[in-house]
């Protein structure tokens, strides 16, 4: 009966949760000039959050550390990027390929890297993803440099409100894939690897396997935001690439609390509105955003490692 | 290709070797004692080279003096750090789960590149060679840089002292008996939370030793930290985590196999790590001289 009403109630604020970010960008429009710029920035928390949760899948379900999630956001921006821009191909088309592309280059580093557990896989992940930067760096006929790629198309229809909408839905079905993937049984198989490896060979899971397919499935996801990144930006940088980029999705997690399924979309957002709120304390702040992430990280890590939604449930549940 | 050339370039490679060696000896020595892989080992490494590069600047330029100067003073400051990282950071996590290690580590590199960014600059920096060991050796009828003979002679002295110290003092015996049996090492009395002390600071030292010695190789920037951390990483799985002899024999092939594929076109010598680190991943997944997991 509990459990029955408790779910129920977390149906009815999901369900306002939706109608609400659906109405948010038509109230922001009213505001005028801020409001535009207000739509961006939740454009860019709606795919960041997809980003997050994408991280979540590796960080929070599977109980692996990847410091190399940029990579295939990265792989996802530049093949939207190079297939609108070099062989002219829609947008639609493109974005459907972007997590494809990421889900092949997470299949071939991810066969590698689930090799060894552990200590072994946040190294790898980082080296390859580095690699991968190194790729698209070096390679300037193909990927421009450090010129990036410029002036990516925009269908007319899509506005900024309707690109909100569009990113929004894509999140919302993104989501309720995860949701379903992670209560799958193969979700589950992955959760057993989590906590014990040895137990789960025991009762005949591939761990490896399952790992693999883990990471090519988050890989997908981050692909996919990558897309509507470059979408969003109109143009593609090696930053999303860099190791830098990694950090942003696992400091989501770790502020939303990774062993929740929305924890790192809440964690995503508030970074991004922290941004914000640092540049408008001063611009020179910016400038050394990674090393306000790295102490954030410092103080989650040794104080309150399960996040702000950890830290919720452990107040509503005193009370 | 001639054999002046083919010496040349093992020189080279060699040189590459030795100084990514003694950088990758101090995380593998850290990682055997202390359990933690520290990400932030290059970029310890990296303000050991700004410390050298500002410290120069104070110093006679090219000066046997000044040099030996670096390296009595920078190497100890690292050292340093290390200690104040180990004693207010590192204490409270090893018995965390690895997840929280490699996160705290994490967020140390995130902190130090960007501080090394506000004290330093973007700008790149570079130090004078002393003029001693600015020329070069003939050898085998052949002219090497004299500096990279130095290296050369620097690498197996730091191989030779880190041997003995581990295997021939009381310090290494502690060191080694608590890479094992850290429970039984304090049961029987010593400071256990010293020698953890200690080791880091000795890898630490290293990553600053590693610092001062390669400004006479290449340009300081603020890339070589995550650049030096990630062939440390290709050395340790191909050598093995935890394992000194590994390491140096990681360094050598990655040292010698960059310098060598840097002749059919240098964008190869790039991808050479990585492509070593597959091969040993497909054919020995624990590493030549290490342990399968459990």
């Amino acid at each position: 009966m509990e459990g029955a009403r408790l779910k129920s109630r977390n149906w009815t604020a999901a369900i306002i949760t939706i109608v609400l970010l659906v109405l948010l960008p038509f109230v922001l429009r009213a505001l005028g000039r801020p409001g535009e710029y207000w739509i961006w920035v939740t454009t860019e928390m709606i795919i960041m959050a997809l980003f997050a949760l994408s991280l979540n899948l590796i960080l929070g379900f599977g109980g692996m550390v990847s410091f190399g999630h940029a990579a295939f956001f990265g792989v996802g921006a530049y093949t939207l990027a190079l297939l609108m821009k070099k062989a002219g191909i829609p947008l639609l088309p493109a974005l459907a390929a972007a997590p494809l592309a990421a889900a092949v280059a997470a299949g071939i580093i991810g066969w590698f890297c689930v090799r060894l557990i552990g200590l072994y896989f946040a190294i790898l992940t980082l080296a390859f993803g580095q690699l991968l930067f190194m790729i698209v760096f070096q390679w300037y006929t193909f990927t421009g440099g450090d010129d990036g790629i410029h002036g990516i198309a925009r269908p007319d229809f899509l506005g900024p409100t309707n690109f909100y909408l569009f990113c929004l839905l894509i999140f919302l079905v993104s989501f309720f894939v995860m949701r379903m993937i992670t209560r799958s049984p193969f979700g589950l198989a992955v959760r057993i690897t989590r906590e014990n490896a040895e137990r789960a060979k025991f009762i005949g899971i591939n761990v490896r396997r399952c790992q693999l397919l883990n990471f090519i499935i988050a890989g997908a996801f981050a692909g996919l935001a990558g897309g509507l990144f470059t979408e969003l930006n109109r143009f593609a940088q090696t930053d999303f690439l860099h190791w830098s980029k990694s950090a942003e999705p696992i400091l989501a997690c770790l502020v939303g609390g990774m062993y929740s399924l929305v924890g790192p979309a809440i964690g995503s957002s508030v970074l991004i509105f922290l941004n914000i709120i640092i540049q408008h304390i001063h611009q020179s702040l910016v400038e050394i955003w990674a090393m306000v992430l790295g102490f954030i990280l410092l103080v989650v890590v040794l104080f309150a490692p399960e996040g702000l939604v950890g830290l919720y449930e452990k107040a509503t549940r005193k009370s | 290709m001639t054999f002046d050339f083919f010496l040349f370039m093992l020189v080279n490679g060699l040189t590459q070797g030795m100084l990514l060696f003694i950088i990758a000896s101090g995380l593998t020595l850290v990682f055997g004692v202390l359990r933690v892989i520290n990400f932030a080992h290059g970029s310890l490494y990296m303000i050991g080279a700004f410390l050298a590069f500002s410290l120069s600047t104070l110093l006679p330029s090219g000066s046997l003096f000044s040099f030996l100067l670096l390296l009595l003073l920078v190497p100890p400051a690292v050292a340093l750090i290390g200690a104040i990282l180990e004693i207010t950071l590192f204490r409270r996590i090893y018995r965390a789960h690895h997840l929280i290690q490699l996160l705290l580590t994490y967020a140390l590199v995130l902190i130090l590149e960007d501080a090394a960014r506000l004290i330093w600059g973007g700008d790149i920096r570079n130090v004078a060679r002393p003029e001693i060991l600015a020329g070069s050796v003939k050898f085998l009828g052949l002219f090497l840089p004299t500096y990279n003979v130095f290296i050369l002679i620097m690498g197996p002295l730091v191989t030779v002292g880190l041997w003995l110290v581990l295997y021939r003092t009381r310090t290494g015996n502690i060191i080694r008996a608590a890479v094992s049996h850290p429970e039984m090492v304090g049961a029987l009395g010593v400071n256990v939370s010293r020698v953890m002390t200690g080791t880091f600071m000795l890898g630490c030292g290293l990553a600053g030793l590693g610092g001062v010695l390669m400004v006479g190789l290449a340009n300081i920037t603020l890339g070589i930290g995550m650049e030096k951390i990630i062939e440390c990483f290709a050395v340790v799985v191909i050598g093995g985590l935890g394992s000194v002899g590994g390491a140096l024999l990681g360094s050598l092939i990655l040292g010698v196999g960059v310098a060598f594929m840097q002749l059919p076109l240098s964008r190869l010598a790039i991808v050479f790590p990585y492509i070593a680190m597959a091969l040993i991943l497909i054919i020995r997944p624990w590493g030549l001289f290490g342990r399968p997991e459990r």
